[in-house]
C-alpha cells in the first residue's frame, strides 16, 4: 500500500516536472524571442530590448525557468504585463468563479450520468435504453459551445427566464446562481453524455455477476440492487472516465466562461492571449494542466478506497 | 446487439458521406463564392437563390457551410494523418525494441495526456499567433501519444505470435518485421482509432475558431460562424443553427462509423479502451 | 406450501426447457432433484422464486401459500422472496459482493425486510454465523469475501438465506464448486438447518451420494421432463426409469473402484433435437417403437412414479 502509494506520488511530481518543461518551451525558447511576440512586429529595437531586460530575458534559458518555477512554487507567478499587477493576484481574484462552475457542472455531471446510465443498463435493450443511448450519443457529437448557443436562445432570448451572459458579482447570491445555471447546464448535458455510457456498459457487466443474482434472490428492490450493489462495483471504471473528463470539464470551463462572459480563468486565459501577456498565459496554462495531472492522480489513489481487494496490497 | 452493428456503420457512413461530398464539391463549386458580400440582400430568407438565406452581409449560407466543410474536413485529415503517422511509428518502436526505448515512448505519451487538445492548442495560439495551422499542428501533436498508445498495445500482441518467431528465426530484421508482419495486423485498431480521433479534430477545429484561435476571417469555418452568430443572436438567430448542425452532423457521422468499425473489429476493445 | 402446475419454460425460439412439470413441496420435506446439466433443474428451481432469465417464456401455475402468481409479476414475488423461499447458488465466491462485509451482507435483508435497526441486525448476523458453523463468527462478521474459503463463503450465503426464516430453502448444486470434506459438512447442515427450523429444503444436485444423504424424496429430471420420483432410498435402490437406472450405474462405487465406469451412451441432446415424444429415446437401452414419438404416461411403480412406456428392473 504505501510502496504503491509512493510510487503513484513520484510519478505525479515527476509528471508536474515534465510538463512544466513544456509549458515553459513552448512559451519561451520556441517563438524565438517573446519581447517581439509580445509588443508585436511594428515595436522598435529600443523598447524590445527594454521589455527583455524587464522581464529577465536576457538570462539563460535555464535560468530563467529554474527562476519561474522557483517563484511558482512560493506562490509568485510573476508580474502579469497588460493588467501591471501579479499574476497571482489575477488568478486569486477569479479562481472562485471558475472552481464554482467547475463543481457545479462536475456534480450535475455526475447525477444525470449515473441517473442516466444505471436506467438505460436496467432497461437494457428495451426503449428506455435507447432513448437514453440516442440522447449519450447525440451529447457527445455536439459541440458545448453550441449547446450553450441553443441554451441562451431557448432561455433567455426567447423565454427570457435567465440572463444570456455575464457575471453580476457574487455580493447577489441570487443573481450569481442564476447566472450559472445556463453554463451548468451546457457543461453537465455535454460531459454527462460520455459518462452515462460508461456507467451503463459498467452496470451491465457487473449485472451479469453472480452476486445480483443472490441480491435478486434476497427479495431487494430493483433500484436498491442497482444502486448499492451494481453501482458500486461498477465505480472503478466510472471514476477512471470522471478522471480524464477533468479534461473536457477545464477546457469546457475555459470555453463556457468565454461563451457565457463570464469572468474567470478561462476569460482571463483569453483576454491574456489577445492582449499577448505571455507571463500570465503561462501561468494559467501551467494551472489548467497541473489540474488534470492532479484529478488523474486523485483518480488512481481512489481505485485503493473504492475496492477493498486493492487495500490488501495487491496492487 | 448483433442488429445494432451495421445500424451503426450505414447511419455513420451516410452522415460522413454527405460532409465528404460537400466538402470536396467545395474545392470545385459553391453556389456564390463563400466571402462574396452583398449587403442588399443580407439576413435573406431561404429561397431558391438562396437555399439557407444570407448573413449580416449577404453571403450565402449554404456556400460558406460547404467552404467550411471543406475547411474542417482538410484540418482533420492532415492532423489526424500526420498525428497517427508518427504516432503509429513510434508505436511500433516500442513495441519492436522494448527496454527502454519502449519505457521512453510510453512515459512521454503519458505526458501528452497531460495537456487536452484544447488547451495546448490555445498555448500554441498564444505562442506562434492563431492560424488554422497551429490548430493542424496542435490536432498533430495531441494525437501521437493516442497512436502511440493504442499500435504499441495491439503490436506486443502480434510480437508474441508464432509467425512473427518465424520470421525472426528466418533472420528478417526488425523493421522488416515490423513493416510486413506487424503493421498489416495492427491496421484494424488503427484504423477505427483513426476514426474517432477525426470526430474529435472536427470538434477541437470548431472550438478553436470559435473562441477566435482557428481560422481566421474571411477563412470559413462552422466555429467562426456559430461566433459572429451569437452577437447576432437577438437579430438573426437562425445564424447560429445551420453550422451547428453541421459539427453535429460530422461529429455524430465519424464517432458512430468508428463505433461501429470497432465494434466489429475487436468487440474487447469496445470496452477497454486506452485510458 | 409451494406447487408447480403443468410447469413449462420455453426459450425465444420455442424449444422447451422444462415440458409440463408438476411439483409440490410440503413443509418441512427435503427434496433432492437430479439430472444431467442442461435437464432443466435449475430452471425448474429458478421458477419457483420467479427468476427465470428475460427472454424465456414460463406457462403453466405456480401457487406459492396457495396463491397463483404470474411467472412476470415481480412485485409479488419480491414479498416472497427471502421471507417464503430463499436460495442458495454454485459459486459461492462470486455470489457474494466483493466489496461488502459478510456481516453487512447478512445484515441487509434483516434491516431492509424486518425493519431491524443496526445494532439489532448484527446481532441476529452473528446469530446466524453462529448457527451455520462459520468459526470465529464475531471476528468473520467484519471481513470482506476474498479473506473467506469457499466452505465459509457458502456458510455466509447460508445465513443470508435463512436471515428472514423462509419456509423453503432452494440450494441449488450448493457443494459443486467445494472439496469432497467441505460438501459433507455444507450437506449436513443443510439437513440439521431444515429439521431443527421445520423448513423445506429442495436440493439440487447430480450427485446421487449427496442426495441420498440429504433428503427423503426424489425427482429426477432428464431434458425437461420429471421422469421419475418418488422416496430417495427406494427409489436409488430400485430405479424404474431407464434413464435413473442409467445414473446409478455410472456412479462411482467402492467396490467397483477397479473396474471401467459404465456410462450412459451418447450425450445429452441439445435442446432443439431433444424427440418430441420421450426425451431419453434414442440414448434408452429398452426403447420402443413408440418411445420417439409419444410422450409416455406417468405409470405406478412399486417405488413411486416413472413417465414410461417400459417402466421395470430391467438391465442397462
Amino acid at each position: 500500500m504505501s510502496y504503491f502509494l509512493a510510487r503513484r506520488i513520484a510519478g505525479f511530481v515527476l509528471t508536474l516536472w515534465a510538463v512544466s518543461i513544456v509549458v515553459f518551451a513552448v512559451m519561451n525558447v520556441l517563438p524565438g524571442d517573446p519581447a517581439l511576440t509580445i509588443l508585436g512586429l511594428d515595436s522598435t529595437d529600443e523598447a524590445r530590448a527594454a521589455l527583455r531586460e524587464r522581464l529577465g530575458l536576457d538570462a539563460p534559458v535555464v535560468q530563467r525557468y529554474l527562476a519561474w518555477v522557483g517563484g511558482a512554487l512560493r506562490g509568485d507567478l510573476g508580474q502579469s504585463y497588460s493588467f501591471g499587477v501579479a499574476v497571482s493576484g489575477l488568478i486569486a481574484e477569479r479562481l472562485p468563479l471558475t472552481v464554482s462552475l467547475a463543481i457545479s457542472g462536475m456534480t450535475l455531471t455526475v447525477c444525470l450520468a449515473l441517473v442516466m446510465g444505471l436506467t438505460a443498463a436496467a432497461r437494457h435493450g428495451r426503449a428506455g435504453d435507447w432513448a437514453i443511448m440516442l440522447f449519450s450519443q447525440l451529447g457527445i457529437a455536439v459541440p458545448v459551445f453550441w449547446l450553450s448557443m441553443l441554451l441562451v436562445l431557448l432561455f433567455a432570448v426567447k423565454l427570457r427566464w435567465l440572463p444570456p451572459g455575464g457575471f453580476p458579482g457574487w455580493s447577489d447570491p441570487v443573481a450569481a446562481a442564476r447566472a450559472l445555471v445556463l453554463p451548468t447546464v451546457a457543461l453537465a448535458l455535454v460531459q454527462s453524455a460520455v459518462l452515462a455510457r460508461v456507467t451503463r456498459s459498467a452496470a451491465l457487466e457487473v449485472m451479469r455477476l453472480d452476486f445480483v443474482r443472490t441480491a435478486r434472490a434476497s427479495g431487494f428492490a430493483p433500484g436498491h440492487i442497482m444502486w448499492r450493489h451494481v453501482l458500486p462495483n461498477a465505480l472503478v471504471p466510472i471514476v477512471t472516465i470522471v478522471g480524464l473528463q477533468f479534461a473536457g470539464l477545464v477546457t469546457g470551463t475555459i470555453v463556457i466562461e468565454n461563451v457565457f462572459y463570464l469572468p474567470g480563468l478561462g476569460r482571463l486565459l483569453f483576454q491574456s492571449i489577445a492582449n499577448r501577456d505571455l507571463v500570465t498565459v503561462q501561468a494559467l496554462v501551467m494551472l489548467f494542466a497541473a489540474i488534470v495531472v492532479t484529478a488523474n492522480f486523485l483518480v488512481d489513489i481512489a481505485y485503493v478506497l473504492i475496492d477493498p481487494r486493492l487495500r490488501a496490497g495487491r496492487a | 446487439m448483433n442488429a445494432r452493428l451495421p445500424v451503426n456503420i450505414l447511419i455513420g457512413a451516410a452522415l460522413v458521406a454527405v460532409v465528404m461530398f460537400a466538402a470536396l464539391l467545395s474545392a470545385i463549386w459553391t453556389p456564390y463564392p463563400y466571402a462574396g458580400i452583398d449587403v442588399a440582400n443580407k439576413f435573406a430568407a431561404p429561397s431558391g437563390a438562396h437555399w439557407l438565406g444570407t448573413d449580416q452581409l449577404g453571403r450565402d449560407l449554404v456556400s460558406q457551410l460547404m467552404a467550411a466543410a471543406g475547411n474542417s474536413m482538410g484540418v482533420a485529415v492532415v492532423a489526424v494523418g500526420i498525428g497517427c503517422s508518427i504516432g503509429t511509428a513510434l508505436g511500433l518502436l516500442a513495441a519492436a525494441k522494448g527496454g527502454w526505448i519502449e519505457e521512453l515512448i510510453m512515459r512521454l505519451s503519458d505526458l501528452g495526456f497531460a495537456f487536452p487538445a484544447l488547451l495546448f492548442a490555445i498555448m500554441l495560439a498564444a505562442a506562434f499567433g492563431p492560424s488554422l495551422s497551429m490548430v493542424v499542428i496542435a490536432i498533430a501533436f495531441i494525437n501521437i501519444p493516442t497512436f502511440a498508445r493504442v499500435t504499441r498495445a495491439a503490436a506486443n500482441q502480434i510480437w508474441r505470435r508464432e509467425y512473427v518467431f518465424a520470421a525472426r528465426a528466418a533472420g528478417m530484421s526488425t523493421f522488416a518485421i515490423s513493416r510486413d508482419h506487424i503493421l498489416p495486423n495492427i491496421a484494424a485498431p488503427v484504423i477505427v482509432q483513426a476514426t474517432i480521433e477525426f470526430a474529435v479534430a472536427i470538434l477541437v477545429e470548431a472550438a478553436l475558431s470559435y473562441l477566435g484561435l482557428g481560422a481566421q476571417p474571411p477563412e470559413p469555418s462552422w466555429g467562426r460562424m456559430l461566433a459572429e452568430a451569437q452577437t447576432l443572436m437577438y437579430l438573426a438567430p437562425q445564424l447560429a443553427v445551420w453550422p451547428g448542425l453541421c459539427i453535429v452532423t460530422a461529429v455524430l457521422g465519424f464517432g458512430l462509423l468508428g463505433d461501429g468499425l470497432r465494434d466489429i473489429s475487436d468487440p474487447r476493445l469496445a470496452r477497454r479502451r486506452p485510458a | 406450501m409451494i406447487a408447480l402446475h403443468n410447469l413449462t419454460v420455453r426459450t425465444t425460439g420455442g424449444h422447451v426447457a422444462v415440458r409440463g412439470a408438476d411439483l409440490a413441496i410440503q413443509p418441512g420435506q427435503r427434496l433432492g432433484v437430479v439430472g444431467e446439466s442442461g435437464s432443466g433443474k435449475t430452471l425448474l428451481a429458478l421458477s419457483m422464486i420467479g427468476m427465470v432469465p428475460e427472454g424465456l417464456q414460463v406457462d403453466g401455475q405456480v401457487l406459492v401459500k396457495g396463491e397463483t402468481i404470474a411467472a412476470d409479476d415481480e412485485r409479488a414475488w419480491r414479498r416472497h422472496r427471502a421471507r417464503t423461499m430463499a436460495m442458495i447458488f454454485q459459486e459461492p465466491m462470486a455470489a457474494l459482493n466483493p466489496l461488502v462485509r459478510v456481516g453487512d451482507t447478512v445484515a441487509e435483508p434483516l434491516r431492509l425486510h424486518l425493519g431491524l435497526d443496526r445494532a439489532a441486525a448484527r446481532k441476529r448476523a452473528l446469530d446466524l454465523f453462529e448457527e451455520t458453523g462459520i468459526p470465529q463468527a464475531r471476528r468473520r462478521l467484519g471481513q470482506y469475501p476474498h479473506e473467506l474459503s469457499g466452505g465459509q463463503r457458502q456458510r455466509v450465503l447460508i445465513a443470508l438465506a435463512l436471515a428472514c426464516d423462509p419456509d423453503l430453502l432452494i440450494a441449488d448444486e450448493p457443494t459443486t464448486a467445494l472439496d469432497a470434506q467441505v460438501a459433507l459438512r455444507i450437506t449436513d447442515l443443510l439437513v440439521r438447518l431444515s429439521q431443527d427450523r421445520q423448513m423445506a429444503l429442495m436440493f439440487i444436485s447430480h450427485d446421487l451420494a449427496a442426495v441420498s444423504r440429504t433428503t427423503h424424496d426424489i425427482v429426477v429430471m432428464y431434458g425437461g421432463d420429471i421422469v421419475e420420483r418418488g422416496q430417495t432410498v427406494r427409489v436409488l435402490s430400485d430405479p424404474a426409469h431407464p434413464y435413473t437406472q442409467g445414473l446409478l450405474a455410472a456412479r462411482p462405487s467402492l467396490m467397483h473402484r477397479e473396474r471401467r465406469l459404465p456410462t450412459i451412451p451418447g450425450t445429452v441432446p441439445q435442446l432443439f433435437a431433444l424427440p418430441p415424444g420421450c426425451r431419453f429415446a434414442g440414448r434408452c437401452a429398452r426403447e420402443l417403437p413408440q418411445c420417439v414419438g409419444t410422450r409416455p404416461p406417468v405409470v405406478a411403480t412399486p417405488t413411486g412414479q416413472a413417465a414410461c412406456h417400459l417402466p421395470g428392473a430391467g438391465q442397462t
